[in-house]
Formats: structure tokens, C-alpha cells, sequence
């Protein structure tokens, strides 16, 4: 291994976690300016031209914010579940490509930190780490409403952990490949979101529970709960759940637009690669704005109607279309 | 008697009915009949049961402080429609006992409560005698007439230090580190902690030993500071997992008591006040006080300014109801988008209450006699607008929206479910009674002002449940705009007041009870006046307050998400509540 290839992924890293930490600040802008619309409202405008300094405002009241431990928690939990929250989400999109290999200075470069032959597994077990941070900080804070919240995501997020399984097989059977980069390559022509719209549907449903946005933020359901899971925290840890919430929402907008709707691919990327992560980008925005315009229109599922959806009518739907996927492909490609 | 009439359509005449234990109330200005304490319950069980006086409206006491007496004055109606039937119990101070009416008409439980609370009168066989606006500890029973508060100043307002010469100091200025509470004799704050506490979470019914999974019961206090409660209002629970098993409101954090400082007050002060109970309709609530005000003063408005007063109480129910219902989506979970849709109708309902009166809040517009000051044409002309045009278009707009969404529905439909039986024992009112199957508007049972005259249906639905107390603003909302439309049309030129204004009104000796559909139920204030500028005594009967009886009913055996619903479909204001 040369010390060029090793300070190429150091570079890349940073600037994977760069990016998505400014995401989740602009992610945070762009969702409050969209729903102020949508309410007939203007949203923030005062922070810089359009508001676009206020996430840097929000950030620096949240730093100087006093940190408060309540006195019946457990110390070393609550300080480390913020923590175990969102470190996997800054690590999860590590193996989503951006783009393809671009040569900077007679260098052939790769725009992806790396491309496992496993990537969808490694997704799928670094997604449900997360669930220990938040069930974690429910527990760790010694208070009702949180262990309610933390008992309600864990459940939430283990039940629809299976359909979001579920519906990445039909993508991995027509690609027959269980790496991103190929699956990307297997929609030059023709997305997965049109043989598989079962398969969509559910990773859409799925990833919606998955990182607790409306109509299912059952865990943090501010109406019955307060706050849920994270009532207890203030300042810094505080952010860090905001953090891990919005950043799991840019991962999940960056999967699905992989896995479905072609990731970086679009025309003219083959002529000039620094496409790629443009309409990767404009994917992702797409996608997040159907989430905050979902979170906008609709009133929350009942906790108990939620569970009842994700066992009784999108595990079975996403068994059989992993079965009828398999079938096709057998026939057809056989 | 003819064969032709039945019982329950006869208003009886109780003297005949109990020739020796109820006497008419002879007094000048007053009326009903005093019945004997030992009686009570004998009496209001047959006019219960035979008499169709199903519905009790208004239980309170009056501290008769020169006479000696203290009285409880009960107000039956029939859910049928007609005047009330005004029951009385007089008691020597010393002993102020009466039978508790509760294991009639359960919704005498909190009234029962708060006139023990604040006039210190037993009710015997009360399933929960506590305390209910005040704290605990809190020593003596305020509207006794003989109790002081820490800053007493003097016994009516205006005090002499602030007028007519203008010199102003308050008493608090006399002793400026003193305390402004008073302790009771031994009792140390430091070291006190409440016992309300332990004794809501005793009563509190827990998952049965029987119960094979022996699952543990999770008490959660919902509230006070809770972001669903629409203010400092306290549900204490009991969870088994996210079942409700049952649940105790706790209210009172934000008690001002507004029925002693009424006391205080003059006639006329008391106006603005009652713009602070439900500060979202302060003049529905102006409205029930001029009533009863000028029952008392035997006025009567002119023909414009009732015509203006029905054209503000409608505007009133109009954005109660859209707020309303804009907040009951808010606690379904719709991320404030229907609630703010809602306040863009209110804020122009509102510019049009800041034209008439000054004010978009409290807007203090009623006057005995009349309003005021005239709505000019131009404001006409703008409601004439909004009622044609604008705010029917939004009822449908919402209708078109929320009705049909399936979240709302499966949230909603078949969820917190009130039966009629429950709703009238409760003494529910307003859209929670009417959602329930009974058509009981105080618009159409007793009709007040020009109300006869108007051409409106009283919207009824029959589940009972929270979609239907939603469905049932719509249909109100559109009711209204009804009423509305024939108001701005047929409003005739003329005087806005009898008689001259003046600040200080002569209320002749008597009492009165006035009541109005509010937007949220029946509101009422029963006025008691000794010929002085003050009134002697100054009761609402709050219907949000009332209300909340049936919350227990409804939230038995429903989730936590739903509860917080439940709540919203009530539509409380805790200024009304806590009082």
C-alpha cells in the first residue's frame, strides 16, 4: 500500500464526513424554509442572505448551551448514547459511490471511499447499531416519557428493520452483485425503481421508520412524548441526535437513490465523470424534500397501527416480492 | 292534569309536588324553591326521573355572611329545551353540609369540588372531596366573605387610595418583603411536600393481581408542563404498556380566582375580565355576563346592538372552531401546517373584532344595554365579505383536506367515545354533548337575544367519538356562517345602547343566571347582587372546566397518542378551567 493511496482515503473520509455534517446543517435550513412555505410562512431569513448563516447561528447557541445531566441518570450511558447514535450514521454511507473514477493530476481517482462486495450487508448492520444509542438514552435518562420513547423505537426500528431487508433483495437479485457500485452500473439504462416499485415502496416506508420522520416519529412524538428519547438532553448532545437523525435521513436519500433511482448515473456521466456526484446530489434533494413534505401534511400513526403495518402488510409484501423477484429472474435470465 | 300532556313536557310545580319539604324562594329577585338539605336528594331524584330534568347545569354556594347562611344553588335544566329549575339549600355557616349529587349527575363531581374548595361546603357522599384549584396546604376557603386575602385592602373597588384622587400605592408597598401568603398554623414550607400526590396515585386503578402476564402499572404524569396539555394542565395516568387504565385531571395551576377579585370588582370592571377566561372568545364570554347583568337590571339592548352582539358571537364560535380543530390536528401529529392554516382565518376574524373594539384579544365590546361603540359600514362590509366569500370557501377547504385522510380517520374514527347517557349525566355541553347524539343548543333550548328570529339548524352527531366531535365544528362553523349571512343582511340602523353609558350601572337586589352557547359549551354566570355597586356574588360556570368530567370516560381503555387527542377534541382553555 502506498502512503498516496492512504492519504487518498484520509481526504476522503474527511470530506465524506464534511459533507454530511454540513448536510445535516443545511438539511436542518432546507427543512424548516420548505415547511415554512408549505404553512404559509417564510421560515428563517435573517441569518445571512436567505437565512443561509442561520444553521452556523444554531449551532453556536446549541455549543454554549448549558449541558445538563439529570441527577437519576446513569452518568456513563447518557454521556456515550448520543455518541453510539451517530457515529454509524456517519460511517453508513462510506460505501454509497458518488461517482465514478475521475484522474486528478495523472491520478486515477475512485469517487467512492471504497466499493466492499458485501456493501448492503455492511448497511444493513451498521444501520441497526443506531437503535442502541436511542434505546440506550431512553434508558440512561431515568425518565418515563424518554423510556417510553427508547421502548417504542427500538420496537419500531427492529420491526421495519425486516421490510427494509427485505426490499433491498429485489435490486441485489437483478444485479445479482451485493455491491453498490455494481448495482448502480446494472441501471445504466433502465432504474430499478421501475421492475421493482414493490421493492421501492416498502424501502421507502421502511427508511421513513427507520430514521423516525414523520408520519412514523412515533419515538420522539412530541405531542404524547414531549421529546421521546432525547427529552433529557440539552446543549451539544442534544445536537448530536438532531445530527444523527438528519444525517441518517441524507444516507438513506443517498441508498435509496443508489439502489433504485440509479445513484450518480445520468446522461452524459460517462463522458464526464464530475457529474456523477451532481445528480447524485439532485437525487438526494428530491428525495429529502418528499420526506419534509411528508412531515409537513401528515398527522402521526398510532404506535399501535404502525406495528400492525410493518408486521402484517409490508413484512409479507416484501417476502413475496423477493419471491417473485427471484422467480423472474430465474425465468428470464435463467 | 290531561291525560294529553306527559310528565317530562310539564313544568312541575314543586310546592304541589312536596307540599312539606320545598318552599318557593319569596325573596325580592330571586326565584326557584328552597329545599330542605335532608330532601335533596328525594327531590332532584324524581324531577330526574320523572320530570325529565336530566341535566345539571350550575352548582354553587353563596356566602350569605349578614344572614348567617350559607346557600348551594343548583340550576336542573331538561335536555328537552326550557327554562331551568332553580333548587336552593340553605345551611347555617357553622355547619355547611348538604347530600352530594354526584351518584345522580356526574357531573356535578367538579363543581362540588371547587365549591368545597372555595367556600369550604361539605358535600356528603362526594366520591373525592379534595381540593381542586387550590393547593392542599392552602389554609381557609376564599370566598367566604369574612376571608382576608394577605394585601386586603379594603372590601370593593374602586379603593379609596387610588380614586378619585389619584394617589396610588398598593398595599404590597407597605410591607415590601413580607409574605403575600398566608400559612396555615404550623405549618413550615420548607419541609412540607404535597400529599395530593400520593392520594391521585392512590385512587389511580392498576392492572389486576389477577392478571396472568402480571404486568407492571407505569404512572406518568402528563403535564403540567406538557407541549398537548394547551396549557399548565395535569393528566396523571396509570400504563399498562401504552393502555390507559385510568386517569386523574389535576387543574388549578393557573388560578387567579377570578370569582373573588369579580366580587371585588364592580359591575362594569367585570367586564373585561371576563374576556381572560376563554381568551380565545372573549366576547362570548362578555356576552353571558351582559345577559346576566341585565337580567338583573331588567334592560334590553336595542334591536342594532343585538344584531351586532349575535354577528361577534358567531364570528366568535367561527374561529374558536377553526382553531380549534387546527389544534386538533397538531395533536394527531400533523406538524402544525392545519393549525396554521387555521390562524390565517382567525387573524382576519380578528382584525375585524380590532376594528370594532380596539382590541384583538380581549376585546371588553359588550356593555349592559348594549355594545360599545357602532360597527361602521366599511367593517360591514369587510364581514359581509368574509362570510360570503372567504370563510365558507376555507370550511371547505379544510373539509376537503383533513375529513377523508386516512391517517385521520384511523386515528380518530371509533376513539374516545362518549355515549349520550354519559354526556348528559357528565353535564357535557357544547360540541362534546352535541357530537354524543343529543341536539341540546342553549341557542335553540332557551333562546337568548334575537336567536329566535335567526334560521339555523343545531348540528348534532351520533358516535360520539373524536371524528365526530370534529366533523361537528365543521358543521357548526358552516352554521354559523349561516347566521352570519342573515345577520349582515337584515341588521338595522339604529341606537347601539339603552340608555346612556355610564360607569357605575344601579343593579337592583336579586340574582341571575345568564347563559350563552359558547363556543366550547354552555357558559353561564350566576350573578347575586345586594344593591351595591359590587356584585355580592359572581360565578361562571366555565364550560371547559365541566367538560373535562368526561375526559375520564373517554380516555379509559385508549392509548397514550390518543389521549392527547382526546383532550384536543374537547377543546379546553385552561384560563377557563382554572379560573
Amino acid at each position: 500500500m502506498d502512503a498516496g493511496l492512504f492519504w487518498e482515503w484520509v481526504i476522503k473520509s474527511l470530506i465524506i464526513v464534511l459533507m454530511l455534517t454540513a448536510g445535516f446543517a443545511y438539511a436542518t435550513l432546507y427543512e424548516r424554509r420548505v415547511i415554512a412555505r408549505i404553512q404559509v410562512r417564510i421560515g428563517p431569513n435573517r441569518a445571512g442572505p436567505f437565512g443561509l448563516l442561520q444553521p452556523v447561528a444554531d449551532g453556536i447557541k446549541l455549543i454554549f448551551k448549558e449541558e445538563l445531566t439529570p441527577a437519576g441518570a446513569d452518568k456513563v450511558l447518557f454521556f456515550l448514547a448520543p455518541i453510539i447514535t451517530v457515529l454509524p450514521s456517519l460511517v453508513i454511507t462510506a460505501v454509497v459511490p458518488w461517482g465514478d473514477t475521475v484522474v486528478i493530476g495523472g491520478r486515477v481517482i475512485r469517487l467512492y471511499l471504497t466499493d466492499i462486495n458485501v456493501g448492503i450487508l455492511y448497511i444493513l448492520a451498521v444501520a441497526s447499531i443506531s437503535v442502541y444509542g436511542i434505546v440506550l438514552a431512553g434508558w440512561a435518562s431515568n425518565n418515563k416519557y424518554a423510556l417510553l420513547g427508547g421502548l417504542r423505537s427500538t420496537a419500531q426500528m427492529i420491526s421495519y428493520e425486516l421490510a427494509l431487508g427485505l426490499s433491498f433483495v429485489g435490486p441485489i437479485l437483478l444485479a445479482g452483485s451485493l455491491s453498490l457500485m455494481d448495482i448502480i452500473n446494472a441501471q445504466k439504462h433502465l432504474w430499478f425503481v421501475v421492475l421493482q416499485p414493490a421493492a421501492f415502496l416498502l424501502y421507502f416506508l421502511a427508511s421513513l421508520a427507520e430514521v423516525n420522520r414523520a408520519p412514523f416519529d412515533m419515538p420522539e412524538a412530541e405531542q404524547e412524548l414531549t421529546a421521546g428519547y432525547h427529552a433529557e438532553y440539552s446543549g451539544m448532545k442534544f445536537a448530536l441526535f438532531f445530527m444523527a437523525e438528519y444525517i441518517k435521513m441524507i444516507a438513506v436519500a443517498m441508498i435509496g437513490a443508489s439502489l433504485f433511482l440509479g445513484g450518480f448515473m445520468g446522461p452524459f456521466v460517462d463522458r464526464f465523470p464530475w457529474l456523477g456526484p451532481v445528480y447524485l446530489f439532485l437525487k438526494v434533494a428530491v428525495w429529502l424534500f418528499v420526506m419534509i413534505w411528508l412531515r409537513a401534511t401528515l398527522p402521526r400513526i398510532r404506535y399501535d397501527r404502525l406495528m400492525q403495518l410493518g408486521w402484517k402488510v409490508m413484512f409479507p409484501l416484501g417476502l413475496l416480492n423477493a419471491v417473485v423477484t427471484a422467480f423472474v429472474v430465474v425465468l428470464v435470465g435463467g | 292534569m290531561s291525560e294529553a300532556v306527559p310528565r317530562i313536557a310539564q313544568i312541575p310545580n314543586l310546592v304541589d309536588l312536596f307540599p312539606d319539604k320545598v318552599q318557593p324562594d319569596t325573596r325580592p329577585g330571586y326565584q326557584g324553591y328552597l329545599v330542605g338539605r335532608e330532601h335533596l336528594l328525594e327531590v332532584v331524584q324524581r324531577l330526574r326521573d320523572e320530570y325529565g330534568y336530566d341535566y345539571l347545569s350550575s352548582v354553587t354556594g353563596v356566602d350569605y355572611l349578614p344572614e348567617g347562611k350559607m346557600e348551594v344553588v343548583y340550576h336542573l335544566y331538561k335536555t328537552l329545551g326550557g327554562p331551568a329549575l332553580v333548587l336552593k339549600v340553605q345551611m347555617p355557616r357553622e355547619d355547611p353540609r348538604v347530600p352530594s349529587l354526584v351518584p345522580l349527575y356526574r357531573g356535578a363531581e367538579f363543581q362540588e369540588r371547587e365549591a368545597w374548595d372555595l367556600l369550604g361546603i361539605r358535600f356528603e357522599g362526594h366520591p373525592d372531596l379534595r381540593r381542586i384549584l387550590m393547593w392542599e396546604g392552602f389554609a381557609g376557603f376564599p370566598l367566604r366573605k369574612d376571608w382576608r386575602e394577605p394585601y386586603f385592602e379594603e372590601e370593593a373597588k374602586p379603593f379609596k387610595s387610588r380614586w378619585p384622587e389619584g394617589f396610588v400605592f398598593r398595599a404590597e408597598d407597605r410591607n415590601p418583603f413580607g409574605d403575600n401568603v398566608q400559612y396555615p398554623p404550623g405549618f413550615d414550607p420548607e419541609t412540607w411536600t404535597p400529599p395530593d400526590d400520593e392520594a391521585i396515585y392512590r385512587v389511580l386503578k392498576r392492572a389486576s393481581e389477577e392478571d396472568d402476564l402480571h404486568a407492571d402499572t407505569l404512572v406518568v404524569n402528563l403535564g403540567p408542563q406538557h407541549p398537548s396539555t394547551h396549557g399548565v394542565f395535569r393528566m396523571v395516568v396509570s400504563l399498562s404498556e401504552e393502555t390507559i387504565l385510568d386517569l386523574k385531571p389535576v387543574m388549578g395551576y393557573l388560578h387567579r380566582n377570578h370569582e373573588k377579585i369579580g366580587e371585588r370588582n364592580t359591575f362594569l370592571q367585570n367586564m373585561p375580565f371576563t374576556d381572560r377566561l376563554d381568551y380565545l372568545c372573549s366576547m362570548s364570554n362578555n356576552f353571558g355576563y351582559a345577559l346576566a347583568v341585565e337580567k338583573l337590571m331588567g334592560v334590553k339592548p336595542p334591536e342594532r346592538a343585538e344584531y351586532i352582539r349575535v354577528m361577534m358571537a358567531e364570528l366568535t364560535r367561527f374561529l374558536n372552531h377553526i382553531f380549534a380543530i387546527g389544534f386538533l390536528l397538531n395533536d394527531l401529529g400533523a406538524y402544525f401546517t392545519p393549525a396554521l392554516y387555521a390562524i390565517e382565518e382567525r387573524e382576519l376574524i380578528l382584525d375585524i373584532f380590532e376594528a370594532v373594539s380596539g382590541s384583538r384579544m380581549m376585546c371588553n365590546y359588550f356593555r349592559f344595554g348594549g355594545v360599545a361603540r357602532d360597527v361602521s359600514p366599511d367593517i360591514l362590509e369587510k364581514v359581509r365579505r368574509l362570510v360570503y366569500d372567504r370563510l365558507p370557501r376555507k370550511v371547505d377547504e379544510m373539509d376537503e383536506f383533513l375529513t377523508r385522510n386516512e391517517i385521520v380517520r384511523e386515528r380518530c374514527e371509533g376513539v374516545g367515545v362518549l355515549t349520550a347517557e354519559q354526556a348528559i349525566a357528565n353535564s357535557a355541553s357544547g360540541p362534546v354533548l352535541r357530537a354524543s347524539g343529543v341536539p341540546y343548543d342553549v341557542r335553540r333550548a332557551e333562546p337568548y337575544s334575537i336567536y329566535d328570529r335567526l334560521e339555523f339548524d343545531v348540528a348534532v352527531r351520533y358516535h360520539g367519538d373524536i371524528y365526530d366531535r370534529y366533523l361537528i365544528r365543521l358543521d357548526e362553523m358552516r352554521q354559523s356562517l349561516r347566521i352570519l349571512q342573515q345577520v349582515v343582511r337584515d341588521i338595522p340602523e339604529g341606537p347601539i345602547m339603552t340608555g346612556k353609558p355610564q360607569y357605575q350601572v344601579r343593579v337592583p337586589p336579586g340574582e341571575a343566571y345568564g347563559r350563552v352557547e359558547g363556543p366550547k359549551g354552555e357558559l353561564g354566570f350566576y350573578v347575586v347582587s345586594n344593591g351595591k355597586p359590587n356584585p355580592w356574588r359572581y360565578h361562571v360556570r366555565a364550560p371547559s372546566f365541566i367538560n373535562l368530567t368526561s375526559l375520564v370516560d373517554m380516555a379509559r381503555g385508549a392509548k397514550v397518542a390518543d389521549v392527547v387527542a382526546i383532550l384536543g377534541s374537547i377543546d379546553i382553555v385552561l384560563g377557563e378551567v382554572d379560573r
